[in-house]
């Protein structure tokens, strides 16, 4: 399914890759970009979860994994659109600014719910540091999941599940 | 005179509990919710409690409010037991370390989930009451103050309350604890504003009046139709607390802190 045949409000199961990311690692890659050089990621056609995942218990793929406000990394979503970035994951409404970039860029932005870590590190069948290992929770990893939950909350159109 | 090691342990148990374990009151209202991704919530708590796997990867940064009696000896500073207890807990079990070294400048984890925030008020007698908030950073970021012109008035309070929540509710894994600090100075407030975040969602202020605005906020916010998870279905706001305190002629401080969904806390007490 196409992302762009998405609807707002729409609920999905998602299987697939996501790279998992957050507010310092976005910062760094805007830094790489500043400075001209070679990101140590592709992230061509990818989908971005915002999250940092608690410690992995012995003997398990990943730790407790849930979705971390969305909106606070508003001002990098346009840089992860340019690097081809097809969709963001992540928590609570996000800026006007971030719905246009969605709909200028015919892009969507799915929630999924938080506060239910345990569980949703149940749907995760893989996991690897992709870069940043030294920011710990906060390092970029690629993980693989199945029946993932998702509600469209920004589709490309701009529409949106919340007030304006 | 009290052992450090009691509290250590005690203290130890409240917080993988708050963690791990659903808080009761909360469940209650979870099991009634029907809206999107309800399996998964309800899947959540039972997953925690049988893997010992936190109920949110956002383990906080603990905030203690510690009432010692002044006739209370302890064995050491109860910041230095504190800050053991949180160490032990998040090395021993797989929770996230959420806490950096210097805000600004170098960020680096500590890779204990220490330094936590503690506060000290000494009571009379001869109890330590230790009570903690799990505070995510999703929650805490919606922690606001406003200094209001003393002939504010209800109306201002409840309009800058509800307008908060109107527009960043959605960020903070709602349904909210709403805990509202009103008087003081600035930073009383805000404590202020935290210290109704312990209380326990029935309790109402013991000034009818502030029990009211209590009521009449809660309904309000409500009204916003927020929802879980910020998806229009269920509960906006579980319960809201107000915690009052004298003021200056000149000031009126209010100050908004939230706690999200999980409302992650606890309470432990030792006779001395």
């Amino acid at each position: 399914m196409k992302v762009e045949e998405l609807k707002a409000g729409q609920e999905i199961r998602y299987s697939g890759k996501l790279i998992v990311m957050r507010d310092q690692a976005q910062k760094r890659l805007k830094e790489f970009l500043e400075k001209g050089e070679k990101l140590p990621l592709n992230l061509e056609g990818q989908i971005v979860f915002y999250a940092g995942p608690a410690r992995t218990p012995q003997g398990k793929v990943i730790g407790a994994i849930g979705p971390t406000t969305s909106a606070r990394m508003d001002d990098y979503l346009e840089m992860l659109f340019r690097l081809g970035v097809v969709a963001t994951v992540g928590k609570g409404k996000r800026s006007k600014k971030a719905i246009d970039t969605c709909r200028k860029w015919k892009r969507v932005y799915f929630i999924t719910p938080s506060g239910a870590a345990a569980a949703l590190s149940k749907r995760v069948k893989s996991a690897r540091v992709l870069a940043f290992e030294d920011l710990g929770p906060e390092a970029i990893y690629e993980i693989e999941v199945e029946e993932f939950p998702l509600v469209v909350a920004i589709d490309s159109e701009g529409n949106t599940i919340f007030e304006e | 005179m009290i052992r450090a090691h009691t509290v250590l342990e005690k203290v130890k148990k409240a917080i993988v509990e708050a963690n791990v374990k659903i808080n009761e009151e909360i469940r209650e209202i979870i099991e009634e919710y029907e809206g999107p991704f309800s399996d998964i919530i309800k899947e959540n708590y039972r997953i925690s409690k049988e893997e010992n796997l936190p109920l949110c990867q956002d383990t906080g940064m603990v905030e203690f409010f510690v009432f010692l009696g002044h006739k209370t000896v302890l064995e050491e500073p109860i910041e230095q037991t504190l800050n053991k207890a949180v160490e032990e807990v998040y090395r021993e079990y797989p929770f996230r370390f959420s806490v950096v070294s210097d805000p600004l400048f170098d960020r680096i984890n500590t890779e204990t989930n220490t330094p936590a925030v503690v506060h000290l008020f000494q009571v009379e007698g001869n109890k330590l009451e230790i009570r903690f908030l799990v505070k995510g950073g999703g929650s805490e970021n919606l922690s606001v103050l406003r200094m209001m012109n003393p002939t504010s008035g209800i109306d201002r309070i409840k309009e800058f309350v509800v307008e908060h929540i109107k527009e960043h509710g959605a960020k903070a894994c709602p349904p909210l604890h709403v805990g509202i600090g009103i008087g003081g100075t600035a930073d009383k407030a805000v404590l202020l504003s935290k210290l109704a975040l312990t209380r326990d969602f029935k309790e109402r202020n013991e000034d009818p009046r502030y029990a009211e605005l209590e009521r009449e906020l809660e309904n309000e916010l409500n009204l916003l139709g927020i929802g879980f998870q910020g998806l229009g279905k269920g509960k906006t706001v579980y319960s809201v607390h107000i915690e009052h305190f004298p003021t200056h002629i000149a000031t009126l401080p209010v100050a908004i802190s939230v706690d999200c969904y999980l409302c992650r806390k606890g309470k432990v007490i030792v006779e001395g």
